[in-house]
């Protein structure tokens, strides 16, 4: 061991520099500066040096400060976890000092404070001597202090008051219970006393215990004795409030750390704490507005759930190298997306959400911005994801699902707030001033907290056996192609096109059986759709780089052996089209709730493979299926939830109509004709899975068929009464979709040839029709039907387009959709379900009078006078239209070409049903031959059409035009009632509205009502009065003691 | 019934202890908090110092008056004492910067109560 890098420097130099720097600063302030860097920076490489050696597998080191072992002197232990924590503090350190260094430079007590907190922190950690452990606290405390009164004004030292008295009263406690401590093992040392823990005990030793716990843990800030934490990150200067919300905190968490094992009667009280923290601070952050206090409430939050990692980890006897795993990735994770969100909200220099509007003028900041909160939710490819995934798997395998629970409500809240504030950010609004230029130079060590972040992302993702670059390439192409942004929008798509084919033919061997058929649609219907995004000629900035993210990530899901390889390619599928959605002119009000049911979904998934990996303990898809009886049933009915939300199931549809219809208008097609599709690969996948089991699975699938059926009834009652032509569609795809679901509940081989049957034609007509309707709006600027008519004129090609896709969705022949109906209500009638047979019929009656309503309004009837010029769409819509139609007409006219290939397929999975001769196919029920059907059907319309044509060319007849029509007692404010087309079935809306009042968005806003009532209810507890702090703290000792009372 | 100094010390400790935490909870004025602050350090340091007393144990000097067999029993543990000047320095440090907060938060707010410390809540 070098001299040099001798730990206990990191206490000598900094209390040195401590010293001098305020003396040479009168020589200097340059010299003091340059003192002040290469001190910062000693104390980062230090550990960083040590963290090397010990990954290498040197031997820890231990310091004795006097020369002699202990227990005559203190000693300092440098082993592998505290090289990691003082590295990751002092890099911290490193940043922070840089980036305060503008407030810093006219104070040399500052820097001297500065330096000194890094050392306390470094010293908590390092120290093996209890009392040592309490000086080092106090010196961090009174570092912090004194940092804290850098922000000269009367609220801010309020919050410092608070802050200290606080602090120093949990210190109290932690003394008097070390010296009781002491005076009962007659040691002060920390090894010697783990030997002495058992003499610790009867009503003193509790009592100490008792003192020890409440003083550690009231450091880390646990609900409610933390309104003087929030006080200050709201208030100091945010290079401070970074250091105290990932410094002071590793220090506390550290101290805490060693002191468990002398606290055993308190695990499950303190774990308890850090999860009730995690919980009800992200419950309170809903109802926060503030910037820098809503990062106080989720730094509390966050800290919170290592606490409890930490100990609950212990407490199940884990891998130790895995609790480190967890507990590294949860601290890394926040420390690097803390420190750099306080960074950059000090940059900014707003303190209320709605002034970071206008963020999007500075693409860097928010796409930096952005990076940090995924970080801090814990999406993939950061750190937090990684650690959160494995520690849900190990509290499934120790079987504690309630706390799976809490961590994941936990997660989502927090992912409420911080995204509701990316939204404002995202989107602005009318009238925000514009954000003053940021320095840009001090944003450096935000940027490096990204990468860092990035890196250690890459890192944990290689830990657990994952091909790292490959698992995650679609950020990787996604972040290539945003460097490439400034290019024109079309060379964008080909490049995307290009990428995305490559990707397509590189994995496409792999992939048979379902994912085959999957991959055909998902990754060849995604590139067919991106062709029609040639039609803008404007840049779209961001769009393609998250639409080549969306591609690809949808070829890692198929790809997915294990289930993490599934979810992290289901999250990023997530956050790409929740970005994409985002883009939307007028997306809004959409987004957010598009993204919170997204994440809803996303854990509801996570919680049933959490489960399953419990109960099997293995993480692979595979294995889903060994998973027994009734954990199964749970298994399913959580995956099911979760693909349900996705699919737009009756009652989690609220997100959807919004979503599909305010996305930019080609990607709608995108959205839910191939990525909806997705939710439908997983639910076949849970099926078929968990689905043929008997038990409480049959009922999961039964609930499956009704919930399926109605939603595909009220989906289509909802369409029957829109104005706007692409919301009508979107719920048609609810509705739709709905069929899907029932057919995979039926659990038998006619049914799942009848759901992948109609997924494919979904795919098939819900993209001819969306692109149609894009053309549409290009063309004539409005999507209200209304507004439109007569276009047949104008865009034939068009017309043809809807008329085939409305053929093809609605149940008679000849077209496709007749082959699906006919394929599913055979398999409810064999599965002997009547009822769902006799209600998916009359669904798809009502789907037929809103098709109806949609090609009528649009391109019959009167066209508008300024439309008189319109020309047809442009060809890049057109292209994967005239594709689209030719499969549709194709399939129609060979149904075989479809049908047999998927009755093989699922033939793999259950006994084959359906027979075949020549062109004909049969099943228990019946027969069909659609090649016959289309001819015939072909000669019943030519027959009329022929007629027609007679009629209109020989026979006198004039044409109906606008001025042929008077118009009388129109009403000028809403002219538009007075129009045909407005109000189309007001008639059935008489009779049938009250079944399609928005029950569901009722719902759910009463829910988002109540829990942002209740947390706002919780706030109430912080009055800001440093007295009530301190009694919250002072009753925080006796409810601790009380929590125990009753274990010993 | 005769009470030991050991155990006198250690009842006025958590009796100024007590007295402190009450001063904290229940004054308004910053500086009778941190007085309160100062008596519940000071109740420390007595109970701190009771805590290694033995009655009459002799000073903890191992030379030829002590039996170094019983030295446990006759001496006066030194480490409490010794933990206590520590202490009691850095109870000072503390009560050092509680008192210029005081004085700056009445320079810019004109006033020394809690109550009108509490601009940032909820």
């Amino acid at each position: 061991m070098n001299q040099f890098w001798d730990p206990i420097n990191l206490v000598i130099v900094a209390l040195a520099a401590g010293f001098l720097l305020p003396l040479v600063a009168r020589i200097g302030k340059e010299v003091a500066r340059s003192l002040f860097y290469l001190v910062i920076l000693y104390q980062a490489l230090l550990p960083l040096v040590w963290l090397g050696w010990l990954s290498d597998g040197a031997p820890p080191a231990e310091v004795f400060t006097a020369g002699i072992a202990p227990p005559f002197a203190i000693n300092l232990l440098m082993g592998l976890h505290e090289a990691f924590f003082v590295a990751s503090v002092n890099l911290i350190g490193l940043l922070g000092g840089w980036y305060l260094r503008e407030r810093l430079l006219d104070s040399p007590v500052g820097m001297s404070l500065f330096v000194v907190l890094t050392m306390g922190v470094d010293g908590i950690v390092m120290t093996r001597d209890l009392f040592n452990l309490f000086i080092f606290i106090e010196i961090s405390g009174i570092a912090t202090y004194g940092l804290l009164a850098l922000e000269d004004n009367g609220k801010s030292l309020a919050a410092g008051f608070k802050y200290i008295i606080a602090t120093t009263l949990a210190s109290s406690f932690f003394l008097v219970g070390v010296l009781v401590m002491y005076h009962l093992t007659g040691t002060l040392n920390l090894d010697q006393m783990y030997g002495a823990a058992s003499s610790i005990s009867g009503p003193v030793g509790i009592a100490a215990m008792t003192l020890v716990a409440a003083g550690l843990v009231i450091e880390l800030k646990p609900y409610p004795a933390n309104g003087w934490g929030l006080d200050v990150y709201e208030t100091s200067n945010p290079g401070v409030a970074a250091m105290i919300s990932v410094g002071v905190s590793a220090g506390a968490l550290f101290a805490l750390y060693k002191a468990l094992p002398l606290l055993v009667p308190f695990h499950t009280a303190l774990a308890a704490v850090g999860g009730a923290t995690f919980l009800v601070s992200n419950l309170m952050g809903l109802q926060q507005n503030h910037a820098r206090r809503l990062l106080g409430y989720s730094s509390i939050g966050q800290m919170g759930l290592v606490l409890f990692a930490l100990i609950a980890l212990g407490q199940l006897d884990g891998d130790p190298e895995k609790i480190a795993f967890i507990v590294a990735g949860l601290f890394l994770n926040h420390l690097l997306a803390k420190s750099g969100l306080f960074w950059l909200a000090g940059s900014v220099g707003r303190d209320k959400l709605k002034d970071w509007a206008n963020l999007r003028d500075h693409p860097t900041l928010l796409l930096t911005f952005g990076f940090l909160l995924a970080a801090l939710i814990g999406l993939p490819p950061f750190p937090g994801f990684w650690a959160k995934w494995e520690l849900l798997m190990a509290l499934a395998a120790g079987d504690m699902p309630f706390w799976i629970a809490v961590v994941l409500i936990g997660s989502l809240l927090e992912a409420v707030y911080l995204f509701r504030w990316f939204g404002h950010c995202l989107h602005g609004e009318e009238g925000t001033p514009v954000l003053r230029e940021p320095v840009t130079t001090s944003l450096y060590p935000v940027y490096l907290c990204v990468v860092g972040l990035f890196a250690a992302g890459h890192w944990a993702a290689d830990h657990l056996g994952l091909d790292a670059t490959w698992t995650l390439l679609p950020v990787y192409i996604a972040l290539a192609l945003t460097l490439l942004d400034w290019l024109p929008g079309r060379i964008k798509a080909i490049v995307v096109l290009i990428i995305a084919s490559v990707y397509a033919w590189h994995i496409a061997p792999g992939l048979e059986g379902l994912q085959g058929l999957f991959g055909l649609m998902l990754l060849g219907g995604g590139i067919l759709l991106t062709i029609a995004s040639f039609y803008r000629e404007d840049h779209r900035v961001g769009y393609f780089p998250l639409l080549a993210m969306l591609l690809l990530s949808m070829g890692a899901l198929l790809e997915a052996d294990s289930g993490l390889q599934f979810f992290v390619a289901w999250e990023f599928i997530t956050v790409a089209s929740y970005l994409l959605v985002a883009l939307g002119k007028d997306s809004k009000p959409h987004t957010l709730i598009y993204l919170i049911f997204s994440l809803g979904s996303a854990y509801l998934i996570l919680g049933g493979l959490a489960l399953a990996y419990g109960n099997t303990g293995s993480g692979g898809l595979a294995d889903l299926s060994l998973v027994t009886n009734p954990m199964s049933a749970w298994v399913l009915g959580l995956l099911a939830a979760g693909f349900l939300v996705k699919t737009g199931a009756l009652g989690l549809h609220v997100w959807l109509p919004g979503a599909y219809s305010e996305a930019p208008d080609d990607f709608s097609a995108l959205l839910s004709a191939v990525v909806g599709k997705a939710a439908v690969f997983g639910l076949l996948l849970a099926a078929l899975s968990l689905g043929l089991k008997g038990g409480a699975n049959h009922w999961v699938m039964v609930a499956l068929g009704w919930l399926g059926l109605l939603t595909a009834l009220w989906g289509a009652l909802m369409a029957l009464f829109q104005e706007d032509m692409k919301r009508l569609l979107a719920y048609s795809s609810m509705g739709q979709v709905g069929y899907v679901v029932t057919a995979i509940a039926t659990a038998d081989h006619l049914g799942w040839t009848a759901a992948a049957y109609l997924a494919v034609n979904h795919l098939l007509f819900k993209g001819l029709l969306f692109l149609a309707v894009a053309g549409v709006i290009l063309r004539t600027g409005t999507r209200l039907m209304y507004r439109t008519g007569g276009l047949i004129q104008n865009m034939p090609i068009t017309f043809t387009a809807a008329l085939i896709g409305i053929f093809a969705i609605s149940g008679v022949p000849p077209m496709t959709g007749f082959g699906g109906k006919w394929l599913l209500l055979n398999a409810l009638i064999e599965k002997g379900w009547y009822w769902q047979a006799g209600l998916a019929f009359f669904a798809s009656a009502v789907a037929f009078l809103y098709l109806f309503r949609l090609i009528h309004t649009i391109f019959l009837g009167q066209r508008k006078r300024e439309h008189k010029d319109l020309k047809e769409a442009p060809w890049a819509l057109l292209i994967p239209q005239l594709v689209l139609i030719g499969m549709i007409v194709a399939f129609s006219a060979y149904p075989l070409w479809l049908i047999q290939p998927l009755a093989d397929l699922m033939a793999n999975f259950l006994p084959q049903t359906i027979t075949w001769e020549g062109t004909v196919m049969k099943t228990h029920l019946g027969y069909w031959d659609g090649f016959m059907v289309i001819n015939i059907v072909g000669a019943l319309f030519l027959l009329p059409f022929l007629l027609l044509l007679y009629l209109s060319r020989f026979m006198h007849i004039q044409k109906v035009k606008q001025f042929n029509i008077v118009f009388a007692a129109e009403r000028p404010e809403t002219p538009e009632t007075t129009h045909y087309a407005y109000g189309f079935y007001r008639f059935y809306e008489r009779a049938l509205g009250d079944l399609v009042k928005p029950r569901a968005t009722a719902f759910w806003n009463g829910v988002s009502e109540w829990s942002h009532t209740l947390g706002g209810t919780l706030r109430g507890l912080y009055t800001g009065n440093g007295q009530t702090y301190a009694l919250y703290v002072v009753m925080y000792l006796a409810v601790l003691y009380l929590s125990i009372r009753g274990t010993i | 019934m005769t009470i030991s100094v050991a155990t006198l010390a250690l009842g006025t400790g958590l009796l100024l202890m007590l007295i402190g935490l009450w001063g904290l909870l229940a004054q308004r004025n910053l500086i009778r908090l941190i007085l309160g602050f100062s008596l519940l350090d000071t109740g420390i340091h007595i109970v701190m110092v009771s805590i290694g007393y033995v009655t009459g144990g002799t000073a903890p000097i191992i030379d030829a008056a002590v039996d170094p067999a019983q030295a446990v029993h006759t001496v006066v543990d030194p480490i409490p004492s010794a933990l206590v000047l520590t202490a009691i320095v850095i109870g000072l440090g503390i009560t050092a910067v509680m008192l210029s907060f005081a004085i700056r938060i009445h320079d810019r707010k004109k006033t020394l109560s809690i109550e009108d410390c509490t601009e940032s809540k909820g």
